[in-house]
């Protein structure tokens, strides 16, 4: 049985002091190498509890700890721990639009790469690698603003995946999709599941990935 | 087929130096703003007055205010306006003192120069910083006391051109989403930002570039959903 890689232990979380908490005592943990479908309602919190995991939010009670590290405002503060965190998960927004910020499709994916002291040729070759992967090779050259929603979100996952991060949380990632990608997709998260990757996804087609999912979290 | 690279777990330092601080500090700067916009819109207060006599009121005192060299009508002015604002909750006052001492204490430090210059002149740069504080006072009691949508109203009495309206309160209620857009933008380059970033303002630029190319169409999305609901240009406020 693999170790636990994160793990939730009785979070509440509220944007608002006055407001009801939109995460309620909640617990979860997943362990390295698995596949864990968040499922629920919109609303249910299910990207508050992302952005908790990627980081961005803190819990005003309860613990989040990832591999062993308990993840807090004042470690994250520190940008060394932020950056090394932040390496090892990757986050695929629910909306594209707003994961692209650079003038050329390619640039949007070397971005990660070409910050990580790796050779110019290697990031070549990760950004080459993940434009064959995600059939992007003919809009290479384009702007991402000007492309089509599903496109967008390709490029988008192409970003994401150009970090190699270790584990990949992401936000309803067959929305927009054709059911052409939809299967590509599915199959392409079977083998980072199979490479050894971490995935949390949050679908609410979660039947496309049932195969592949160790768990199924239901957010009320 | 994942490529050999992505099969393997990447060994991967963090250069000890970079400059990510930027990213974390304008996306903080940019929520503070955002909330305290969001704040303002729960402020409003009862109506005493009309929105339009509120807006002539308030544009003929920072008129007078602006052009009077009678120190006692200045001074006499501020009673009034303290004394008003004697009678607020203590919870709110300094939200609405806050814009005028910050403005008053900026034009202090641009005066300074000045006042140094000629130390004769100091008591009329003072009446200067005072003027400011005043008229920044009135504009913020105005905004706290008057819903948004009576403004709008008011500045159509007074026939200030619709489309000028329009673009005013179509701006002041939309740009809460720019913000969001703009600040989801930075925080998904601070995910991604996991190194020594060299172009981190080329990157500042793009966030920038996407959001007025986002910002314009929804602007256009906007109008042509307005008029296909029978807007013919002559904005009336809601």
């Amino acid at each position: 049985m693999s170790k636990n890689l994160i793990e939730l232990d009785n979070i509440t979380f509220r944007y608002e002091k006055e407001e009801a908490p939109v995460l309620k005592d909640f617990s979860m943990s997943v362990a390295e190498g698995s596949c864990v479908v968040i499922e629920g309602d919109n609303g249910s919190g299910k990207t508050t509890l992302f952005r908790i995991l990627t980081g961005l939010s803190f819990p005003e009670k309860g613990e989040y700890s990832f591999d062993g590290t308990i993840i807090t405002r004042e470690y994250m503060k520190d940008n060394a721990n932020s950056k090394r965190f932040h390496k090892r998960i990757g986050y695929l927004f629910q909306s594209p639009d707003v994961m692209l910020f650079n003038p050329r499709v390619y640039d949007e994916i070397a971005f990660g790469p070409r910050q990580m002291g790796i050779s110019d040729e290697e990031v070549e070759e990760r950004v080459n690698d993940c434009l064959k992967m995600f059939n992007l090779q003919e809009l290479a050259g384009k702007a991402p603003y000007h492309l089509s929603g599903g496109q967008k979100k390709r490029v988008a996952l192409a970003a994401v995946m150009s970090l190699n991060p270790d584990v990949l949380i992401l936000d309803e990632p067959y929305a927009g999709l054709d059911k052409g990608m939809q299967t590509w997709l599915t199959q392409f998260l079977r083998d980072l599941k199979s490479a050894g990757k971490t995935l949390i996804v949050a679908t609410h087609s979660g039947e496309l990935l049932a195969e592949a999912t160790d768990e199924t979290i239901t957010m009320e | 087929m994942l490529p050999e690279w992505m099969r393997e777990t990447d060994h991967y330092d963090v250069p000890p130096k970079d400059g990510g601080t930027f990213v974390i500090k304008t996306i903080q700067t940019i929520g503070r703003i955002m909330s305290r916009l969001k704040i303002q819109a729960g402020h409003e207060k009862k109506k005493h007055f009309p929105a339009m006599v509120k807006l002539f009121a308030m544009v003929l005192l920072i008129i007078v205010t602006s052009v009077c060299q009678n120190r006692v009508v200045l001074l006499a002015t501020a009673a009034v306006l303290l004394g008003y604002l004697c009678t607020w909750p203590a919870k709110g006052l300094w939200g609405v003192l806050k814009p005028p001492v910050a403005a008053a204490a900026l034009t202090f430090v641009l005066l300074i120069p000045a006042m140094l210059m000629n130390p004769a002149g100091i008591s009329n740069n003072l009446v200067v910083v005072g003027k400011v504080f005043l008229c920044v006072t009135m504009v913020t009691i105005f905004n706290h006391t008057t819903q948004w949508n009576h403004v709008t109203l008011a500045l159509r009495k007074l026939h200030v051109p619709g489309v000028f309206v329009f673009t005013l309160d179509i701006t002041l209620k939309y740009i809460v989403l720019l913000g969001n857009l703009m600040q989801d933008l930075l925080t998904s380059m601070q995910l991604r930002a996991v190194g020594k970033h060299d172009k981190k303002y080329s990157s500042i630029g793009g966030v920038m570039g996407v959001t007025f190319i986002r910002g314009t169409e929804m602007n256009e999305q906007m109008y042509e959903a307005m008029r296909c609901r029978g807007f013919t240009d002559d904005y009336r406020g809601l």
